[in-house]
């Protein structure tokens, strides 16, 4: 947890916190495509580019965290539909990697129930590797 | 830029490291998924058996019958195989066929047995059919053809491709590589019962001969292509594996089996 490089008013909060829930969307909704969550936090971003500084650089926390997710999702994600639908076979590879998929899965989950909790309290989270990816992406001023 | 290089190398590691972990875990066995399989695919035997008896009539002669049994029971025996999981069922019908269904149903027409010349060739069959059950290639062709959400979807209840499967069980060829491996498992399960290998090698040399003379339906030869080629493979492997003595498993008696076959 880091501190921003000002005090962001009560609206900012709201829509920062906003765009964590959003990457949680999906799951709320029970939908199994993995690339739900990342357009779900891509829309809410497009709808707030325009937004302050501390609004944006949530957003692309909250986008850039979906992005690793979303290759590990989508593997699994066809993968499962080989073995439903085509010559694939349950294997102890396949149980493996789904597995390990839902602990990251897990891990990002609350994280990101954590980071709009605690942005949504006025403080600044900043995640390693997605925290750093941000800082350079997004700059103060438009 | 350097550290964000280190940082995503990390990352993948770690997932990397959590995914080898997770391997070395036997989740199959911790999610009895063999044991799911096994319900499903024997479900699914019986369904298919179900549909499919409604439609022939089974042998009831029972010199033929005990000879088949017999034939089974003494390769069974000599591989560790479980007998009393192996259905057989034995159609009146000419053309020579013979297939494995799934749940170990095993299904051998009348016609193949009077075309066999000796018991030898009919143990060679049923231990290249025996080879297929064992090796799972039933549930592989199945899931390879129709996927394994069909298969759910109809143990569950739905109905609608049970005449798919039957056909491409019974009226369609195993992809060469499961074919290759049933005949090779077929040889070995063969010699373990001391019953002479050649046999199925020779009905093979056969059936690729008289497929080019006879218009007949000869469907083990259409569902089980390259005869020649694989028969010659099973001389191979016989050569290689230098076991020369082997008692006639039940020649003696097919002589009778066939007579009674003829009656009908």
């Amino acid at each position: 947890m880091n501190t921003f490089s000002y005090t962001p008013s009560e609206h900012e909060l709201e829509k920062a916190s906003n765009s964590y829930l959003m990457s949680l969307v999906a799951l709320i909704a029970g939908m199994p495509l993995p690339i739900i969550n990342l357009v779900a936090t891509f829309f809410f971003y497009v709808g707030n580019r325009r937004g302050t500084y501390f609004v944006r650089w949530h957003c692309i926390q909250a986008l850039l965290s979906q992005l690793s997710l979303l290759f590990m999702n989508s593997f699994g994600f066809w993968w499962t539909v080989s073995i439903l639908f085509g010559p694939e076979t349950i294997s102890n590879k396949y149980l493996a990697y789904i597995i390990s998929v839902f602990l990251f899965n897990i891990i990002e989950l609350i994280a990101t129930i954590y980071s709009a909790i605690q942005v949504r309290k006025g403080h600044h989270v900043s995640w390693w590797f997605y925290g750093d990816i941000t800082q350079i992406i997004c700059k103060p001023k438009l | 830029m350097k550290k964000l290089i280190l940082q995503i190398a990390v990352l993948i590691a770690v997932f990397f490291a959590v995914f080898t972990l997770s391997k070395q875990i036997n989740w199959m066995k911790l999610f009895k998924v063999d044991k799911l399989t096994k319900s499903t695919e024997d479900k699914l035997g019986d369904l298919i058996w179900k549909s499919y008896s409604a439609t022939i009539t089974e042998e009831t002669n029972y010199v033929v019958i005990n000879a088949i049994d017999s034939i089974v029971n003494k390769i069974c025996t000599a591989n560790d195989i479980d007998s009393s999981t192996i259905k057989i069922h034995i159609i009146q019908k000419d053309e020579v066929n013979a297939f494995a269904l799934p749940g170990n149903h095993l299904a051998i027409y009348t016609g193949l047995l009077q075309d066999c010349d000796n018991a030898d060739e009919v143990a060679g069959v049923i231990a290249h059919e025996l080879a297929h059950m064992q090796k799972n290639h039933v549930m592989k062709k199945l899931i390879k053809e129709i996927g394994m959400g069909a298969i759910i979807s109809l143990t569950s209840g739905n109905s609608g491709t049970v005449s798919e499967i039957l056909h491409l069980l019974t009226s369609s060829a195993y992809d060469r590589k499961l074919e290759t491996e049933a005949d090779i498992t077929g040889v070995d399960y063969l010699m373990n019962a001391e019953i002479n290998p050649e046999g199925l090698a020779q009905f093979l040399f056969r059936m690729a001969t008289t497929e080019k003379d006879m218009p007949k339906a000869i469907y083990w030869i259409s569902t089980h292509p390259e005869s020649e080629e694989r028969a010659k493979d099973i001389m191979a492997r016989i050569r290689v594996s230098k076991k020369k003595n082997f008692t006639k498993s039940a020649d003696q008696d097919w002589a009778i089996v066939k007579k009674e076959l003829d009656k009908e």
